[in-house]
């Protein structure tokens, strides 16, 4: 299993960013109800790992720290997220 | 990690899943600002055609399209601090400025072609197209509003001397009508 995936935050990021072009950090951080510094430190976990890749902007003269998920971190996301449900599987499996 | 671990994170990514796969949003706004300028325009067109307003009243239209731009950039500028822009937008987008250029490229350049009432009609054809686009993504009031659209251009075909006020009242209520509805209708 992805040891950088079984973060609920980290998975969570991974999941917001799924069906979006690009996710601010206030976006996320409305989403995922963190504090500043613990969404920063998983952020840089994943952009670290390749699974993000940050974009640094300025709208109305204001900066815009900006994520989208690679497609490393998507098909990275989707192995892991297969791996729940084949252990889930195999737990109802076993259990019946 | 555990069933139990692993259950929990299972339903907590299809909850944002699904709270992140929203449906279209189409920003009302916009489709206010140009459906009033649109029909507008066919309003002026149909009047200065009866002999009820001079001829130089036509040089609001480039005017009301210089503000529908400047409206437009606006709109897109709030677009870009919500924060997100899902690939949906992305796509919504790019239709909607195609399908609009391509309209004012057509007016431009295809004069002889589409003569008369054809460019009016042409940006209804647009609009239509725009309507129909978000409609196919779920949204019953913007194909209710493509219908209009396409009723508008029917009754016009039909009903020459009127066609001005027929178009008109395709963009105002098709068009315009839509954007309303879905301002009225968001969260």
């Amino acid at each position: 299993m992805d040891e950088l995936l079984l973060s609920k935050i980290r998975l969570s990021i991974i999941a917001e960013l799924l069906g979006d072009e690009w996710v601010s950090f206030t976006a996320l951080q409305r989403s995922i109800e963190t504090t500043n510094g613990n969404l920063g430190a998983h952020l840089g976990k994943l952009i670290e790992a390749g699974y993000v890749t940050e974009e640094k902007t300025f709208v109305n003269r204001r900066p815009l720290s900006r994520y989208a998920l690679t497609e490393r971190g998507r098909t990275a996301f989707i192995a892991h997220v297969r791996q729940l449900e084949g252990l889930l599987a195999g737990t109802k499996g076993e259990a019946s | 990690m555990n069933a139990s671990d692993a259950q929990e994170h299972l339903e907590m990514v299809e909850r944002i899943v699904a709270a992140s796969s929203r449906k279209l949003e189409a920003g009302g706004e916009f489709f206010v600002l140009w459906g009033l300028i649109s029909g507008t325009l066919d309003l002026l067109s149909q009047l200065a055609s009866d002999g009820r307003v001079p001829p130089s009243a036509m040089w609001l239209g480039p005017v009301l399209v210089v503000a529908g731009i400047v409206g437009s950039t606006l709109f897109a500028r709030r677009c870009r601090q919500d924060g997100r822009m899902s690939f949906l937008q992305r796509e919504f987008i790019t239709v909607l400025w195609l399908t609009l250029a391509m309209a004012l490229a057509v007016n431009l350049i295809g004069g002889n072609i589409f003569a008369q009432w054809a460019q009016a009609a042409v940006w209804s054809v647009a609009a239509s197209i725009v309507l129909f686009y978000i409609g196919a993504h779920g949204n019953r009031r913007a194909q209710v509003g493509g219908i209009m659209m396409l009723a508008s251009i029917a009754f016009a075909n039909f009903n020459l001397p009127v066609a001005g006020y027929a178009l008109a009242a395709g963009m105002y209520l098709g068009y315009a009508g839509f954007g309303v509805t879905d301002m009225l209708a968001r969260d």
